[in-house]
């Protein structure tokens, strides 16, 4: 196991740190907001948001840094394409639903705060569905 | 009617052996994808495309057959 931690390739490594910023800066987001729920969207809720952004920016320049410094930066083949496909095929899946479901949440909700919490809680949900689903494929072969 | 599936398998871990021990690495290098690439051929977890099939049997300079192997299964349904 300690093996297969140390044989990551700097793509999955990239992976890897995007998975976890994600859910970083998007679990304090949706941790500070989801409890105070309105009808529309607050000033103090809109700041929260671009926290969480510049929050997710951060962690990327500065990870990408520490992953580059450490790791021989490698070219990508046709197996690290067919798994990038194959993961934003299913991330795909998971926003075309989520976009569904907004849709019908802005036919019966008030006001715009259901509408943007779900249609951003399924983008979220779609990339880690998408970068989870290549971290798995990466493991798995292809 | 049966069900047809295939499995592909190789000898490339025999033949880096029989040429001078060649390492994952370099015959990555030498083919033009990335070692875990070679690494998950070599462990039969991924059919690489017939362009680089042809790319790593030029690197042993053998045939294709002799690297790569097609064993097709009918099971019965």
């Amino acid at each position: 196991m300690e093996r297969d931690m140390m044989d990551l390739s700097f793509q999955e490594k990239s992976l890897w740190l995007m998975f976890v910023s994600l859910i970083g800066s998007f679990g304090f987001y949706f941790t500070s907001v989801l409890p105070t729920q309105g009808v529309n969207l607050m000033p103090h809720q809109v700041v929260l948001f671009v926290l969480a952004i510049v929050l997710l920016v951060l962690m990327q320049v500065v990870g990408q840094i520490v992953i580059a410094l450490v790791n021989r930066r490698t070219e990508t083949d046709e197996r690290d394409r067919l798994i990038e496909l194959k993961g934003s095929r299913n991330g795909a899946y998971v926003l075309a639903t989520g976009v569904f479901l907004t849709l019908c949440a802005a036919l019966v909700t008030e006001g715009n705060f259901a509408f943007t919490h779900i249609l951003l809680g399924f983008w979220v949900l779609a990339q880690l569905v998408e970068i989870g689903s290549q971290l798995f494929l990466y493991r798995r072969g292809a | 009617m049966g069900k047809s599936t295939g499995l592909i398998t190789n000898n490339i871990r025999a033949l880096r052996f029989h040429c001078g021990e060649m390492t994952q690495q370099e015959l990555a290098d030498r083919v033009g994808v990335t070692r875990q690439t070679v690494n998950a051929i070599e462990g039969n977890k991924y059919s690489p495309s017939l362009e680089v099939a042809f790319r790593i049997t030029r690197v042993f300079d053998v045939p294709l057959e002799r690297t790569f192997q097609y064993r097709e299964e009918v099971r019965a349904e």
